[in-house]
Formats: C-alpha cells, sequence, structure tokens
C-alpha cells in the first residue's frame, strides 16, 4: 500500500526523478541501552562531552552539549521515550487541548521539589514560562511566539492561552522551554542563574569550571530518588575524537557523548568497551542558495555574481546535483557506513516518518547530464561549495566533489572555519553550503524555518506559498496521522524544488565502558543517567 | 632615578594601551559573528539581534572599546557570554594549570638536556654521544601531539601506568599531581631539553679545554670534581639564559599539549575563546599575558637600572 502513492509523488516530482526508493523503516534504530544489569549504588561516572556547553540556564541556552547536562539536572514537564513518543515528566499527563486549539491545560505532578527543597508548583511553571517568553536575549522566545499567557488554574494545573493554535508546543515543551526552574533560585540568582542552577532533576548542580569540567551530584529532594543509583556525575569537556576516545580506552572517563564514525570499529574491536547507536534526529545536507541576498529572513531576490549560478535559476540543475550524489557511497567511503543515507528532514525512526518523508533519488549521473543537457548548460557546470575546514568536513567535500563530477559538475570547496561560515551563509555570500541540523522531536522544528518563505534559518532564500501553506496547516493540526501526511506532502515538493539537497543521518553514537549500566540514550541524542550506574 | 622610573612606568602604561587596542581591533577582523556563535543552531535576525543589545556588540566599536578599559581598569574583566561565568574566575583556574604544566616541563628538560649534554660533551666521539645527540634530534623533530599520542597509546593504554588526562593540583595531591603531569610534562620538556643539550654539551666543551679546567686536573681532583664542580658550574650560566630565552615558547607549546592532556590551562582557554569568538574571554587572557610581560620587562629594566647607573641616565648601556 504504502508505494502506491510513493509512485505517484514521484512521479510528478519531475521529468527524470524516475526511481525513487524509500529508505524503509526497518533500518532505524531508534534508541539503546547498555543493558540491563542491576548496579550498585554510589560511584560518580565520567563523561566526556564533545564541546563545552554554553550557560546552564534554560532560558538562553543554546547548545546540544547543554541539553545533556540538563538532562541530568533540570527535568521538562513533557519529555520523550525510547519511541520518541512524548510523555509526561514534570507534568502528569498529557496536555489537554481546548476544541479551538487556543487553551492548553497541564497538570502537574504532585509533591515534586526543586533541588533547593521549594516547591515545584503551577506558580514555578507560571514564573518558568514567562521568563522563557519575556528575558531579554532569551533563545525560548520564539519557540513560544504562539502563547499569549500562562495562568495558573490552582497548584497543580495550568492553562496557557494561544494567539493562535500551534500542535508543536508540546514537543517544544518536551526541551529547554519546558523546563522549570526554582523561583527562589531565580530571584536570588537573577541573570546569573545559569552559574548555578536549581531545577528539579535526578541529580543538581555541584560545580564547574570554564573549558573543564561540570559537575553534577545526586539530589536526595528528586521524587525519584530511590531509582538513581550514581552519586554523581562529572562531565568532562574533551574536543577532539581522538583524545576522547583514547580517554575511554585508558579509563580515565566512563561514558563517551560523539564517537567519530572512524573510531567505531576499534571500539567494538576493544574488550571492555560497548557502543550505543542511536539514529538522530538531524540532518546534514547541502543548502543551496537560490535568492539569499540581503540576508537570512529577508525576502529573496535574484542572485548577482559571484553567487549566482545556474543552480538558483533552473530546479532542472538542482535536481541534477542530487541525482549525481551517491548517499550510499557518501556513507561508506567518508563515515565507514556508520551513518544513515537521508533524502529527507524526518528521520525513519519519528512517529511522523512516511514513505514519502522517506522517498529518495536514485543516484544517476546519466540523468543528471541529460537534465542539464536538457537545461542548455555546457558541461562542466561550475558550482562553488562552503564546507567545514575539518578533515571530516573535507573528506565529506571531495567525496561530493568526485562524485558530482560524473554528473557534469565541477565544483570549487572553499573550506571555511565553522563561526565563519555561518556568518557567511547567513549573509547569502555563497553558492552551496554543506551544513546540517542537531534535529527536533517535532518535525515543524526540522522543517518549517529552513524553507518556509522569510523563514528564520532559511539561507536558501527559498520560497514556495504552496509548502508554507502546507507548513502552516500543519502546525494548526493536532492528529499526527494528519500531519504525518502533510509533512509527507512537504518534502515531495521539496524533493521537486531541491533548495536543498539532505545527504545523511548521523547517528548518535556513545561509548561507553562494560562497568557502567543503564545508560539510555535515545533518538534526540542526549545521554540519560538517572537510573545509571556502576555494574553490581 | 625617580624620573626614569616614571617615563618606564608610563612607556608601560602608553604599551599595554596599545596592546589592548591591537587585541580588541584584531579578534573584532576575524570572520565570524560573535552574536551568530552564541546563537548556536536557533539563531534568526531577532534573536541575533537581542544577542547583540544584551552584549552591546551592536554600539560603534570605540563605545564597547571604552566600556571594556573602563571595567578592566577596575579589575572587573566581565563575564564569558557563551557560559556565563566570571572571566576572571576562569583564568584564575587556568593560570596555575599552565605554570605548574611549565615548571614541571622544565624541570624534567633540563634534568635530560644538562645529564644528555654533560655525557656528550665528556665521551666526545663515542657511541654515548652518538646515543645523546640521537635523543636530542629525536627530541627537536618530534611534533609534541604526535609524541604526545604515542605517549597515552603506551603509557595510559596498552601499559596503563599513568592517567591519559586531567589535572590534580600539586598543592592537592602531590603525588596524584605528579602523575598527571608527568606524561604531558615530559612531551612538552621534550624539546627544550634537546636545545638544552646541544647548549651544554658545546658550553661543556669549551670549558673542558679552558685552562682553569687544566689546572683543577693538575691539582689531582678527581675526573667528576673536575666535571661537575668546575666545567659544568661554568657552563650553567648559557643553560639558564636559554631556559629563560625558552620560557616564552614553552608556554606557546603548552597549548598542544593542554589540549591532547585535556589540561585546562592557559592555552586551552584562550583557544577555545577564539574558536567560540568569546570575546570578553580573549581579551581579558591577552590582558592578563600582556600585563605580565610588561611588567616583568619593566622590572627587568628597572633592576638593570639599579645595577648599572649609565641606563637611567640616559646613556649607551655598553
Amino acid at each position: 500500500m504504502p508505494n502506491t502513492s510513493l509512485t505517484i509523488r514521484c512521479a510528478t516530482m519531475g521529468l527524470l526523478l524516475t526511481a525513487c526508493t524509500p529508505i524503509g523503516p526497518g533500518e532505524t534504530n531508534p534508541s539503546t541501552t547498555v543493558d540491563n544489569r542491576p548496579a550498585r549504588e554510589g560511584g560518580t561516572l565520567r563523561v566526556a562531552l564533545s564541546a563545552e556547553p554554553d550557560r546552564l540556564d534554560p532560558t538562553v541556552a543554546r547548545t546540544l552539549v547543554g541539553r545533556t547536562v540538563f538532562n541530568a539536572i533540570c527535568e521538562k514537564l513533557y519529555d520523550v521515550d525510547s519511541k520518541l513518543t512524548i510523555v509526561p515528566q514534570l507534568a502528569s499527563a498529557l496536555p489537554e487541548f481546548s476544541a479551538d486549539g487556543l487553551t492548553i491545560t497541564i497538570k502537574l505532578r504532585a509533591g515534586v521539589k526543586f533541588a533547593d527543597g521549594t516547591p515545584m508548583d503551577a506558580t514555578a511553571v507560571k514564573t518558568s514560562l514567562d521568563r522563557h517568553r519575556t528575558l531579554p536575549g532569551s533563545a525560548r522566545t520564539s519557540e513560544l511566539t504562539s502563547v499569549d499567557s500562562v495562568q495558573v488554574v490552582d497548584s497543580a494545573t495550568i492553562a496557557i492561552k494561544m494567539k493562535t493554535p500551534f500542535a508543536p508546543l508540546t514537543a517544544v515543551l518536551a526541551d529547554r522551554a519546558g523546563m522549570v526552574m526554582s523561583p527562589a533560585a531565580l530571584t536570588a540568582q537573577g541573570e546569573n542563574f545559569g552559574t548555578s542552577p536549581v531545577c528539579v532533576g535526578p541529580f543538581k548542580f555541584g560545580s564547574r569550571i570554564a573549558q573543564d569540567r561540570i559537575e553534577v551530584v545526586k539530589d536526595p529532594q528528586y521524587y525519584d530518588a530511590s531509582k538513581v543509583h550514581l552519586a554523581g556525575v562529572t562531565y568532562k569537556i574533551i574536543a577532539d575524537a581522538n583524545t576522547r576516545f583514547n580517554n575511554l580506552r585508558s579509563g580515565d572517563v566512563d561514558v563517551l557523548d560523539g564517537v567519530a564514525a572512524t573510531d567505531v570499529d576499534a571500539l567494538k574491536s576493544t574488550s571492555g568497551l560497548s557502543l550505543i547507536a542511536s539514529d538522530s534526529l538531524g540532518y546534514q545536507g547541502i543548502t543551496i542558495n537560490l535568492g539569499n541576498v540581503d540576508g537570512v529572513g529577508k525576502a529573496p531576490k535574484p542572485l548577482s555574481a559571484p553567487y549566482a549560478s545556474p543552480l538558483a535559476t533552473d530546479k532542472r540543475v538542482r535536481q541534477a546535483f542530487e541525482l549525481s550524489l551517491n548517499r550510499e557511497a557518501i556513507n561508506q567511503v567518508v563515515f565507514r557506513g556508520q551513518f544513515t543515507p537521508a533524502c529527507g528532514p524526518i528521520s525513519a525512526a519519528s512517529p511522523f516518518s512516511s514513505d514519502a518523508a522517506q522517498a529518495c533519488p536514485k543516484h544517476d549521473p546519466n540523468a543528471a547530464k541529460a537534465l542539464l543537457a536538457q537545461a542548455g548548460l555546457s558541461l562542466p557546470v561550475k558550482v562553488s561549495v562552503v564546507i567545514g575546514n575539518t578533515p571530516d568536513a573535507r573528506r565529506l567535500g571531495e567525496a561530493i566533489q568526485a562524485q558530482a563530477k560524473e554528473g557534469g559538475f565541477e565544483l570549487e570547496l572553499q573550506p571555511v572555519e565553522f563561526a565563519a561560515s555561518l556568518t557567511q551563509t547567513d549573509a547569502g555570500r555563497y553558492q552551496t553550503f554543506q551544513i546540517g541540523w542537531s534535529g527536533r522531536v517535532d518535525p515543524d522544528g526540522n522543517i518549517a524555518n529552513f524553507v518556509r518563505t522569510n523563514g528564520s534559518q532559511n539561507i536558501s532564500g527559498y520560497s514556495n506559498l504552496a509548502v508554507d501553506a502546507l507548513l502552516d496547516e500543519a502546525r494548526r493540526t493536532p492528529d499526527t496521522a494528519k500531519r504525518r501526511d502533510l509533512y509527507g506532502q512537504v518534502i515531495t515538493k521539496l524533493h521537486d524544488d531541491v533548495p536543498l539537497i539532505y545527504l545523511y543521518r548521523q547517528k548518535n553514537l556513545t561509548g561507553a565502558s562494560s562497568k557502567v549500566v543503564g545508560v539510555q540514550v535515545y533518538g534526540d541524542g542526549l545521554l540519560r543517567f538517572a537510573t545509571a550506574g556502576f555494574a553490581a | 632615578m625617580s624620573r626614569y622610573v616614571l617615563r618606564r612606568v608610563v612607556e608601560s602604561a602608553v604599551t599595554l594601551i596599545l596592546a589592548t587596542i591591537v587585541v580588541f581591533a584584531g579578534i573584532r577582523a576575524l570572520p565570524g559573528d560573535p552574536a551568530r556563535t552564541l546563537a548556536g543552531e536557533e539563531s534568526d535576525p531577532a534573536t541575533l539581534a537581542a544577542i547583540r543589545a544584551t552584549y552591546g556588540l551592536d554600539e560603534p566599536l570605540p563605545v564597547q572599546y571604552l566600556r571594556y578599559v573602563q571595567k578592566a581598569a577596575t579589575g572587573d574583566l566581565g563575564r564569558s557570554p557563551r557560559t556565563g561565568l566570571p572571566v576572571a574566575e576562569s583564568i584564575g583556574h587556568a593560570l596555575p594549570v599552565t605554570l605548574q604544566l611549565a615548571v614541571f616541563a622544565i624541570a624534567i628538560a633540563v634534568l635530560m638536556g644538562i645529564g644528555t649534554g654533560v655525557v656528550a660533551a665528556v665521551r666526545r666521539r663515542r657511541p654515548a654521544e652518538w646515543g645523546a645527540n640521537a635523543i636530542a634530534l629525536l627530541g627537536l623533530s618530534v611534533p609534541n601531539f604526535w609524541f604526545g599520542q604515542m605517549a597515552i597509546l603506551a603509557l595510559a593504554i596498552a601499559y596503563p601506568l599513568l592517567p591519559a588526562s586531567g589535572f590534580v593540583s600539586v598543592f592537592e595531591d602531590p603525588v596524584e599531581s605528579f602523575r598527571h603531569l608527568l606524561m604531558p610534562a615530559t612531551v612538552l620538556g621534550t624539546g627544550l631539553a634537546a636545545i638544552i643539550m646541544r647548549q651544554t654539551r658545546s658550553a661543556m666543551l669549551d670549558a673542558l679545554t679552558a685552562d682553569y679546567v687544566r689546572t683543577a686536573r693538575a691539582k689531582g681532583l678527581s675526573s667528576a670534581q673536575v666535571v661537575l664542580g668546575h666545567a659544568l658550574r661554568n657552563s650553567l650560566i648559557v643553560v639558564i639564559t636559554v631556559v629563560g630565552l625558552q620560557l616564552g615558547a614553552l608556554i606557546s607549546g603548552a597549548v598542544v599539549t593542554e589540549q591532547l592532556f585535556v589540561l585546562p590551562g592557559f592555552g586551552k582557554l584562550t583557544i577555545d575563546a577564539v574558536f567560540t569568538r568569546d570575546y570578553p574571554m580573549i581579551q581579558g587572557v591577552v590582558l592578563v599575558t600582556a600585563t605580565a610581560y610588561i611588567v616583568i620587562n619593566l622590572v627587568v629594566d628597572l633592576l638593570y637600572s639599579v645595577i648599572d647607573p649609565r641606563i637611567r641616565v640616559g646613556g649607551p648601556a655598553l
């Protein structure tokens, strides 16, 4: 049944997108845990993080590694389970939506205390949500723009009044916007809350030394403290992948976040170590500048030299570019087959995945050349690609360059340091850009900002009113099955217009000592230690 | 004398101000918007504008500079916009790490360098000298990052004798501190050891042919007394000069070693701040470094003037 609708959609995608093959859900690995051996009480787990988290203040925090630390110390109204289904955490049940979608009622878990001993109640939730919405410099403001006000119904119930219906709100509240902070600590610490955060969690903040470590210790006030085995967790910041791996091998850390794909075989063959792998919700791809002249978020315009290219003006050229790329070969050659080829923004592990969402144009360099001939272009078509300056990024760039050559393209690789590349491409000073996204539980967070007209992260300058309408409808629709279908339609249109070429989905690769049990890593990539411990 | 001191202090202050201007302008000339870096993935024009407003990045550069200088003059180096931690506190944590590493590395370099240098000079044109020369050549030509990786593989993984990373202060636990710093200090010190070896050997060869050594031998002193008590003692002047000159290079070289052994030192702090465009942190570390250099130079100049009065009266130092 699935392939019928898929074939129809593929046929409409364009002249030469004749062979669409779904990336099957059978290849997905939604979550994993080390094992379920019993854990002894006590011990401090040493975890190597790949980067320094930013401020440990849920309102202003922005980094993925920061989310991993928050997972230990700041619980949210909602969380995801191993199947990436949203489940209550500090809330006692899933939210109740009014018929018009404009009032959302959330009931809270009873008897919960913050790490400072003060009660976690409706007033605290309102204080936190209002701070997320209004604090100058808040990173949560844009996630909560659809919220009009937050009202305390009783000590264990809040009502969120919406300006417009916004189905992804539950997923938003399963991330930092749903973290509840101690009002007493907020009053005491003000804007420096992040230097000593106080929330609800299996662990509470201990200390932090910049560029070195963050220490959290077991919180006896935690409502589920009896299930917490560890005395604490020390997060060590080790930026270099090789050094991180060496530290795991030497026993200087117990868990390693972000195993390099090139180290996976060595890790698997080392006794005493194990690999936890799960499909990520994010993606890596190539964004094509179609009309970003005045900067991201501004109305698209025709590009001029040196950023103008046939890619920007003719979708057949973009389709040809995509056809020239062999995702499986990229995965094998650059990442030793450790990642998952991807053709769209929705992970196959997501409840919103569908055949349409996983449809994939087949690698066909001859078809690519035929499309370029049809577009009246002489070969090779010259294209520049901004890539990162790390060894992995360069290897990826070179693989893409070699493959595109077979399809009639001559790629000029422009390695740029990461921070500089973001500024450059935000401003529209590029033809194509190899960039990715870490992924969110709700597909809206993986699609809308990137492809919606004037979207906040639409660095492509792409605009398709039909896509905008579908995305808006998906935001208004609470029903998962209907939203799944709407996002499938969006992705079909994206495959036709090709504002960006999705290439692969990284795996969340976590290394762990076999002494450690109960570590959980879901598709969101966060390390969960609430029930972890050292084997008894 | 007081006029000279005043002149040197004013000159130093001007140098410091120029250093702050160069650093302030230099890091802003780097491509890459700090607001964009701070915003991370969730960047949108409104967020970027809010970040710029929060950290004063939307103000004219001279205003930003004056605000920075005004705060720095009162000892307030600001907070890192990225982590929210006070810059002065972060520097306070990092400096002792690098200093302990540098002191340990110098100790190892001096021990290795002088030992092999003396052997090479005394056992000239024999296998001992060739061995010492080979060690020196290796020390000079093997890059720290490779040597460090090999040391970790051998001594932390294959034979787990030493920890692969981390830092323990010598004042907290001297034994653990020694275990944690032995590998990184050895890796950092080998380059310097090679230079010291070459200098020691050369100075010793000169000394061993000097008249006073021949006299010492003629007086019937033992070979050890002649070599260690007379020749080496006089050769050490050269060695001390070299160590002094190489100290700056050693601290610069600590950047790689700190990254490799995950030591939360000054070099690691600086590099990470540059990659994340953490302006207050970069300005803070450079200000502290520049101040240290300028104060040391000032003290040295003033000491010279005490020793040699011709300097302070403006005449050429002969």
